[in-house]
């Protein structure tokens, strides 16, 4: 592009022909080139004027960040998954496309469309200043220049769309409240997009390109100082909150100390708690997808977020005041099943798993939780081996009954009960076919004599005295038996002995039986059924142990597998995770009936589980619909049903 | 006030019982500890009027060494110390010298209220709490479910047979001898554990509280109950049917 210099300036077709013989006769940004010193000065005080507002506004937040407690099992290295995470989803923005195509898509180009103006910005600017880097007679400029007005376009129709959905489709998600500050930066965001777009179809001559400049000067000057007051700073901080985030899934940290308690004072939370809390985007991913949320209940887990965010403005991250009060109810944070489909939705890094049990941390080991049900967990686990309250006897009388193998330290696996397989009837018809199955494989296994909760309930609803106990004492009965391999029928405990006991002592190798089950497929009877399972995924076996295919193996083996309408890491919780199945729920609808009606409302005969909450939860919910539910068996029960016959107990 | 509550270790609920060689007692190698039930309900009586009245509660309890780990459950829930009487015949006492160990260890630290459980989950005499309350001469209750302070002393509800219950009303220091399911317990946390670190533990020996007396109940020999099933069908018409039923039950089983 040529320049608009005074009267020497050659006329455009002149010097394009003569300049770039290659580049066709397009348009190109016109840009002014001449400003005077008193538009320059007057630019830069704008300028100065909008950075100062900002950075008014973002410094007291990245203090409050900085000045939150460090983060304890915090490790900058391996950097490897920490650069891949910061690639794929925030470069690539794999999770926000992926769990929500459509307005993913768009905001993508929004975001690519922010990326790809990262010169024209700063040549903007510069040009402002007099000292435009960007000559538009290079080829440099004018391919870039290209370039981002594609860009500007897709990002032009991304925000247009987005703005569609926010304010005419109006998605429950982003919530009953009509955000006009989204509005705002919507439209501040198509101003820039449009002002640098016209620049194309203006010569440089007109005070129209001026105009055009200035306008895109305004509404880039308003936009800054806004990014701290809104969640627009997610813009700022979100790459690094992928960057920086725990890893894992529902990674809880350790306590530190004596006087650690988990989350009860903004003293508490952490600067990675801190830097999630100011890094909420407001989508409602997590909100989508809550159980709890989605039958009516006070849980709102974008809530918890913004509610940690609202405390850290008021009380600041060194305050007392507790933090279950004013922008979190204590009720709220005791309606979580744990169930992860916040944290694996969150397209900026929050985790909220380790914020909600530090939440209940707080108020359970310091006594401030007063709920019967859960007082009668604790206390059973304190005196007793089990969560149910029941004797262990009742335990070893089943045992007994079903003759299974008592371990003694030479066979290969150990076959973990667990409260439910142990105690529970329909648990116990789970664990006496999957021995079946293993007596026809002619596995070699034994239960132990003695096993106590592995501790899940407690761990999920934040005690740590008594999750402590039980994770010492099963692991030191664990040494003495010289286990090395456990194979378990419920993800809970598969969950809670590979990760949770880490904490204090190494767990040995751990297994589900789906996992079992599906190595071992060729060894096993398949039959030709046309009978229609459907296949609930397990909160703790998907999201947390991202096992999806092994179990859907073993169902398609012998029956024909359906697919639930949410599956995979989309499943819905069937509630009884976090210590919920202990707990109760009290108000709304019943988070197993919700889950139940669409699971038999795709036509199966059948309801196939992999867990015995998952299965006493349904139970219960299938009962309620009366006569003509459908039927419900775990995969175990619907290997075991094709085995040739009965087998006698292993005599070993 | 100053509440002193007496608790006893004894072998977790769960737990097979296998009687030792002798046959007096069980074998205790193997054995899980655990605070006994109804002690577990004095100590969350004695909490809950701390918490309404100030004061303090103290922790007494006698026995092994193991019982340290029962005596610190009891700091965690919020007890404010503790006294240990060590003693590693308590077994072989009788109810009377335990009540004689515990009575001179109350003794000097004069409390307006002493709290027990009403029984033990292992013996289940229900005596010592009440001969503790003799030896000291103080007046006593057994079976309450519920205390309350008054200005004349304390107004408490004793448990009767048939859901009937009766108020008393006693002067302090007074000895109370506490029925399970009162109240609801609290649950241990771990801020009481870690709290309970920094809580003064005295121990005193039992030799340094007094010479004990021989027992005057002895312990001759423990079996397990003989379990044994027998049906019998009775016929006839219903009227028959019944009598012979009444007969059976009143001369055969002995329950009526």
């Amino acid at each position: 592009m040529n320049c608009a210099l005074g009267r020497d300036a050659p006329r455009r077709d002149h010097v394009l022909l003569v300049r770039s013989p290659m580049i066709l006769d397009l348009p190109t940004l016109a840009e002014p080139r001449h400003f005077s010193l008193a538009e320059r000065l007057g630019f830069a005080a704008l300028a100065a004027t909008s950075a100062v507002l900002f950075w008014n506004r973002f410094w007291p937040i990245l203090g409050r960040i900085l000045h939150s407690r460090k983060d304890a099992d915090f490790h900058l290295f391996p950097l490897g998954r920490r650069l891949w995470d910061f690639f794929w989803e925030v470069l690539c923005q794999a999770r926000v496309i992926r769990q929500r195509p459509l307005p993913g898509l768009a905001h993508a180009f929004v975001f690519w469309g922010f990326c790809a103006f990262a010169l024209v910005t700063l040549n903007h600017c510069a040009v402002g200043l007099g000292i435009g880097f960007l000559s538009p007679d290079g080829w440099f400029a004018r391919f870039y220049f290209y370039l981002a007005a594609a860009f500007a376009i897709a990002c032009a129709g991304g925000i247009l769309g987005l703005f569609i959905r926010r304010f005419l489709v109006r998605p429950r998600w982003l919530g009953a409240h009509l955000s006009w500050e989204s509005g705002f930066i919507a439209l501040l965001i198509f101003a820039l997009m449009a002002t640098y777009l016209a620049a194309f179809f203006v010569s440089d001559a007109n005070t129209a390109a001026r105009l055009l400049w200035w306008a895109h000067s305004a509404a880039l000057l308003i936009f800054l100082p806004i990014i701290p007051h809104t969640k627009h700073l997610h813009l700022v901080l979100s790459p690094a909150t992928v960057f920086l985030s725990r890893g894992g899934f529902s990674h809880i940290p350790p306590l530190v100390g004596d006087e650690d308690f988990g989350l009860v004072a903004g003293a508490d939370l952490t600067q990675l708690a801190s830097l999630q809390a100011y890094s909420c985007v407001e989508c409602g991913r997590c909100t989508e997808h809550c159980p709890a949320a989605n039958t009516g209940k006070l849980l709102n887990p974008k809530e918890i977020i913004l509610g940690l965010r609202g405390y850290l403005n008021e009380f600041g991250p060194t305050s007392t005041e507790p933090l279950l009060g004013k922008y979190n109810p204590q009720e709220a944070a005791f309606q979580c099943t744990t169930c992860g489909a916040c944290e694996f939705q969150c397209p900026v890094g929050i985790e909220h798993l380790p914020l909600i049990v530090g939440l209940r941390r707080g108020a359970v080991n310091t006594g401030a939780l007063e709920d019967d049900h859960g007082a009668k967990l604790f206390l059973a686990l304190e005196r007793g081996s089990n969560a149910l309250g029941l004797s262990a006897s009742d335990r070893d009388k089943f045992i007994q009954k079903q003759d299974l193998p008592l371990f003694d330290g030479s066979q290969e696996y150990c076959l973990w009960l667990g409260c439910m397989g142990g105690y529970d009837p329909k648990g116990r018809e789970i664990v006496t076919d999957f021995a079946r199955v293993m007596n026809y494989l002619g596995t070699s296994y034994g239960v132990l004599r003695k096993e106590k909760c592995t501790g899940d309930p407690v761990r999920r609803l934040g005690n740590d005295l008594v999750f402590q106990q039980l994770a010492e004492a099963n692991l030191e009965n664990l040494a003495q038996n010289k286990v090395k391999k456990i194979v378990s029928i419920c993800p809970h405990c598969v969950r809670t002995i590979q990760e949770d006991w880490k904490e204090f002592g190494i767990p040995p190798e751990v297994e589900h039986h789906s996992e079992f089950l599906a190595r071992h497929l060729s060894q096993l009877p398949r039959t030709v059924n046309e009978e229609k399972v459907v296949y609930h995924d397990p909160c703790y076996l998907g999201r947390y142990r991202d096992v999806y295919e092994e179990p859907r193996a073993v169902v398609s083996h012998s029956v024909s597998l359906v697919e639930a309408p949410r599956n995979r890491e989309r499943s819905f919780c069937c509630g009884a995770g976090g210590g919920l199945a202990f707990l109760g729920e009290e108000t709304g609808e019943r988070v197993s009936h919700v889950r139940v009606a669409e699971l038999v409302a795709t036509g199966a005969t059948t309801v196939g589980t992999a867990c015995p909450f998952c299965n006493t939860m349904f139970r219960d919910a299938l009962a309620a619909r009366g006569d003509g539910a459908p039927q419900l068996l775990d995969i175990a029960q619907l290997t075991a049903r094709n085995l040739p016959q009965p087998n006698q107990p292993n005599p070993r | 006030m100053k509440i002193i509550v007496a608790i006893k270790q004894v072998p977790e609920r769960d737990a097979p019982v296998r009687i030792d060689a002798a046959g007096k007692w069980i074998d205790e190698a193997d054995l899980n500890w655990a605070l006994n039930e109804s002690d577990a309900y004095a100590l969350e009586e004695a909490l809950q009027l701390k918490e309404k009245h100030g004061g303090e509660v103290v922790v007494l309890s006698a026995g092994p060494q193991r019982v340290g780990s029962t005596i610190r459950e009891a700091l965690a829930k919020g007890a404010d110390r503790a006294i240990h009487v060590e003693a590693a015949d308590l077994a072989q006492r009788d109810a009377l010298g335990v009540a004689q160990l515990l009575a001179a260890a109350i003794k000097p630290e004069n409390p307006d209220l002493v709290l027990s459980g009403l029984q033990s989950d292992d013996l289940g005499y229900g005596q010592t709490g009440v001969i503790v309350a003799e030896l000291l001469n103080l007046p006593h209750g057994s079976l309450i479910l519920h205390v309350e302070k008054t200005d004349t002393g304390l107004t408490v509800k004793r448990e009767l047979e048939e859901g009937w219950f009766q108020t008393i009303e006693l002067p302090t220091p007074a000895v109370l001898t506490i029925q399970s399911g009162g109240n609801k317990l609290r649950y241990a946390t771990l801020m009481g554990i870690k709290r309970a670190k920094t809580k003064e533990m005295r121990r005193v020996t039992a030799a340094e509280l007094g010479s004990a007396t021989a027992p005057v109940a002895v312990l001759e020999h423990i079996a397990l109950p003989q379990k044994q099933k027998s049906t019998q069908i009775l016929s006839g018409s219903p009227k028959e049917t019944a009598a012979a039923l009444v007969e059976k039950l009143k001369f055969e089983a002995r329950v009526l």
